[in-house]
């Protein structure tokens, strides 16, 4: 049973992030007044692109990094309790390895930059790297909170610590800054910075296109999925009924909530320049701090 | 105790002869190899089996110590004088870690000096066993006067020629008497500190030190400790001591040299700050020892060291001065390690007490990690330097093609380093910063100091990213060109892949080194931690099985925190297969074309993006960290 979970979980990702990607395109269109696409459109986008030619301008490193791009995440999404039910690999993971999973991912992105030999594909790498410096140390924090509440860094413990401790004032500051963060996260405006479509041409995706590129947009669309979920499970565990398939379809709900919130975020903001949001990180870095801090003194 | 004692009876290694044996036998190298020196290739190869030979025999003898028995301090007569000397288990470990560096770089020599024909090479094989034998003496010589200075002038000045070695850039000499001078300075402030505590005798053993000290008063391990410190501090490199002579003094020693410095003698500073502040340690009515101010002293300079020597090495242009600040952040990791360790194992916590035995396996662990990781990563670059005749990131670029086993050793290496799971350092890493994570509950700064080291983990990425992705992937550029490049020959080629290899393994089995770890602090008599090591479970508590380890917490049921490897990879590699997969499950066919070159008709120097731009941002918001490079 719970080895079949690890497969429920990956099977929910593959099958509802295209969607949840479509809702945002739509509700974006629609800020825009535009028609925008069908809500499927993603799945057919995904579909059409796994079955075109697949232009390779440079070395096995650059057909390597979609690959490892999205078996990262799909290693992440084996590893996390969905419906807050651990499953078989659950235990063998802690906060730190996910961390680096999904460090691992943007690696990946960085290493198919930097190997399409691209100008702009090197500038976009560089970019990549420099957000994800500044906004791990965020998503580590929330889970640190957690694991400073348990004494556990176990990836069940942190994520529930919210269920067993409820709301403090220094979770709702971290509430904040996870809200503040969460465009980064995802890479969306204003900080799709790395991808800057009007100005570098999608950066470290410039010189990708067939299945290499199909495999990035699921990657995206997978990770984005994957800190909606993040983001449920650490702060808004309350709707918890302990019966599984009710659990997951209100997180999934809750999902959309949040993803919502990530359309309309990205629909409404212009993209910053990488020095503006450098800083604008290091300020939610020091915020972050301090609720870790408040957190050690229970307030 | 009976087998104990047929043991003895039976097959007792005289571990002080044989230690003496094996720097005999590095003396003779020293006084032979050079007057072959004139034929590079017979003078490589008889250094290099000359010092296999004696590394085979101290191998053998960290074998012993670690996995079978510690040994106790002797009094070794050589000629006239005694010194004492003790090859414990911890002495074991860094001997090995040192032996084994030795023979790897020795081997990298036979090819990689020939890309100096105008220099001649009697001193670098004079120096080079004698470098060994200096480092080797440090962390067996059981006193802080006599053999400590014997060592430390032997591995000072020995390592001062080979930094030299390229005496006709006028730079390059003076990089290399400042670092003569402050090494000199590290030796005075040792001794100074040695020789504070009353009664203190030229030739005292360690144990009639803390006998000594112990009769002092409390406020004397001030001065004392803190003088002593000051001397390791400079040795391996702590910030801001370690930024004065270990960039200049590490980039500009041939490579394999490079590697022996950063991989393994700066560690001789760490062995003797663990060896001060866990082993030189009185108990008696009148000396308190006030561990937990010293915990958080070393900490502090720890995380000062691993973010500001990391950020640092992410603004260099060159690749040896990049490593040699990124040798400084990772031995941040190691010091604030010791400085957790010490501080959480001098708190009446019991939960902190085990915390800080479980940081400092980790301390050592990291320690072997380095050495390898960051070995291999010096060997790399010296290998891209030997083919390319550069180390200038700005010029270099697309060597994969070009040097593909060399980049997949140095992809490997820089996975490593970033703590990227499953390689190496993610194991070490892990088990520092959980510690001190896990021990925030309870204490707010090591919460902070392991978000700061976290965050360090990310910068470290980024500098390895920059030094993987600028020197093999990125854009071929116009330097290739105008250079014929190709792959180093294999007798440079084989060292590096034996310590990628290790790579792999160090990272897949931490099992079985927290085991060997632990072994090392049961086995070391006479340290703080060894009656903790040997009461408090620990092997109950650390839970070490094929899958990996996990730390339990005393008065919790559940595991409270995890690293398996092993499981991860095997997950990654069933996603990895997936994607690859789901990659192909169209059929759809792969086609080579050109880069687009963004309307360049070609790409040079003038229209790629090279590697001083690179994290322009991040450099300019970091730029009070100092390592800033002019243009």
């Amino acid at each position: 049973m719970d080895i079949l979970l690890i497969f429920v979980n990956i099977v929910i990702f593959l099958a509802l992030a295209p969607l949840f990607e479509g809702v945002i395109r739509k509700l974006t269109a629609k800020v825009h007044s535009r028609q925008g696409p069908p809500v499927v459109q993603p799945y057919y986008d995904v579909l059409k692109l796994l079955g075109k030619e697949n232009l390779v301008t440079g070395n096995l490193g650059f057909k390597m990094a979609p690959v490892i791009a999205l078996a990262s995440i799909l290693t992440a999404i084996a590893l996390i309790p969905l419906g807050f039910r651990e499953n078989f690999l659950t235990q063998y993971a802690d906060i730190i390895t996910i961390i680096y999973l999904l460090t691992l991912g943007g690696v990946a992105i960085l290493l198919g930059g930097l190997a399409s030999r691209n100008t702009y594909g090197v500038i976009g790498a560089s970019r990549e790297m420099i957000t994800m410096i500044m906004v791990e140390p965020v998503l580590a924090m929330s889970f640190i909170m957690g694991a400073v509440k348990t004494r556990s860094l176990g990836l069940d413990s942190t994520m529930y610590s919210t269920l067993g401790s409820g709301y403090s004032w220094s979770l709702a500051l971290m509430l904040l800054v996870f809200i503040m963060a969460l465009q980064a996260f995802v890479g969306r405006q204003p900080f799709d910075i790395a991808e800057a479509e009007q100005e570098i041409m999608e950066g470290a995706f410039i010189e990708y296109s067939g299945p290499n590129l199909g495999l990035f947009k699921l990657y995206k669309m997978l990770k984005q999925m994957f800190y909606a979920v993040l983001f449920v499970t650490i702060f808004m565990p309350f709707l918890k009924t302990g019966f599984f398939i009710a659990d997951v379809a209100i997180q999934l709900v809750e999902v959309l909530v949040v993803i919502v919130l990530i359309a309309v975020l990205g629909s409404t903001n212009p993209r910053l320049r990488i020095d503006q949001a450098v800083k604008y990180f290091a300020v939610l870095i020091f915020l972050s701090l301090a609720a870790v801090g408040l957190s050690v003194y229970g307030i | 105790m009976n087998s104990d004692f047929y043991g003895k009876l039976l097959y007792e290694t005289d571990v002080y002869g044989n230690l003496l044996t094996a720097m005999l036998i590095l003396l003779i190298t020293a006084v032979v190899v050079p007057f072959v020196s004139g034929k590079r290739k017979l003078a490589g190869w008889l250094n290099f089996i000359l010092v296999a030979i004696a590394a085979v025999v101290m191998l053998n003898i960290s074998y012993v110590t670690v996995f079978e028995s510690s040994k106790l301090s002797q009094l070794v007569n050589i000629g006239p004088v005694g010194i004492y000397f003790l090859v414990d288990s911890l002495s074991g470990f860094f001997i090995g870690i040192i032996a084994f560096m030795a023979i790897i770089s020795a081997f990298y020599s036979i090819n990689y000096m020939e890309h100096y024909p105008d220099y001649k090479m009697a001193g670098y094989y004079v120096s080079y066993p004698l470098f060994i034998l200096g480092m080797i003496g440090i962390v067996t010589v059981d006193d802080l006067s006599l053999g400590f200075t014997i060592s430390w002038q032997l591995m000072t000045i020995a390592s001062y020629f080979l930094v030299r070695f390229e005496y006709k850039k006028k730079e390059n000499i003076k990089s290399a008497n400042k670092y003569l001078v402050l090494m000199e300075l590290a030796w005075i402030f040792v001794l100074a500190g040695a020789f504070m505590i009353k009664g203190a005798a030229f030739g005292d053993s360690l144990h009639a030190l803390i006998m000594k000290l112990g009769g002092m008063a409390s406020s004397a391990q001030y001065l004392i400790y803190g003088l002593i410190l000051l001397g390791f501090a400079f040795k391996a490199g702590i910030f801001p001591l370690g930024q004065l002579w270990l960039p200049d003094a590490h980039s500009i020693a041939p490579s394999p040299i490079s590697a022996l410095l950063s991989g393994v003698m700066i560690k001789t500073g760490v062995y003797g700050i663990i060896r001060t502040f866990f082993w030189m340690v009185p108990h008696s009515e009148n000396f308190h020892y006030n561990g937990t101010f010293w915990g958080i002293l070393i900490a502090s300079f720890g995380v000062a060291t691993l973010f500001i020597g990391t950020v640092q090495s992410m603004k260099q242009n060159d690749s040896k001065r990049l490593l040699a600040y990124s040798s400084i952040g990772q031995i941040g990791y190691i010091i604030f390690g010791i400085g957790s360790a010490l501080y959480m194992f001098n708190t009446n916590s019991e939960m902190l007490k085990l915390l800080g035995l479980v940081s400092v396996v980790g301390v050592i662990y990291h320690i072997l990690n380095h050495s390898i990781f960051k070995g291999l990563l010096f060997l790399s670059s010296g290998s891209v330097l030997y083919a390319t005749g550069t180390k200038d990131l700005n010029k270099l670029g697309g060597l994969m093609k070009l040097m593909p086993i060399s980049a997949l050793v140095a992809g490997i290496a820089s996975l490593s380093i970033s703590g990227v799971p499953p390689f190496s350092g993610f194991a070490s890493k892990w088990t520092l910063i959980s510690t001190s994570l896990l021990a925030g509950g309870e204490v707010l700064f090591l919460v902070l100091f392991g978000i700061i080291a976290l965050f360090t983990s990310a910068v470290t990425l980024s500098c390895y990213v920059k030094f993987f992705g600028m020197t093999y992937t990125s854009a071929g550029s116009e330097w290739n060109a105008e250079h014929e490049v190709k792959e180093v020959p294999v007798g440079m080629l084989l060292p590096k892949l034996v310590l990628a290899a290790l790579c792999v393994i160090q990272g897949l089995l931490p099992f079985f080194y927290f085991k060997a770890i632990i072994g090392i602090f049961q086995n070391s008599k006479g340290s703080i931690v060894h009656a903790a090591f040997n009461n408090m479970n620990l092997n109950e508590r650390v839970t070490t099985s094929m899958m990996g380890v996990s730390v339990n917490l005393p008065g919790m049921s559940a595991v409270s925190s995890v690293a398996v490897p092993a499981v991860v990879l095997i997950v990654l590699i069933a996603a990895i297969l997936f994607a690859w997969w789901l990659k192909n499950s169209a059929g759809s066919k792969d086609r080579i074309t050109d880069t687009w070159l963004c309307g360049y008709r070609s790409l040079g120097d003038d229209n790629r993006y090279r590697n001083r731009n690179v994290f322009a941002a991040l450099k300019s918001v970091l730029w009070w960290t100092g390592g800033n490079v002019k243009e």
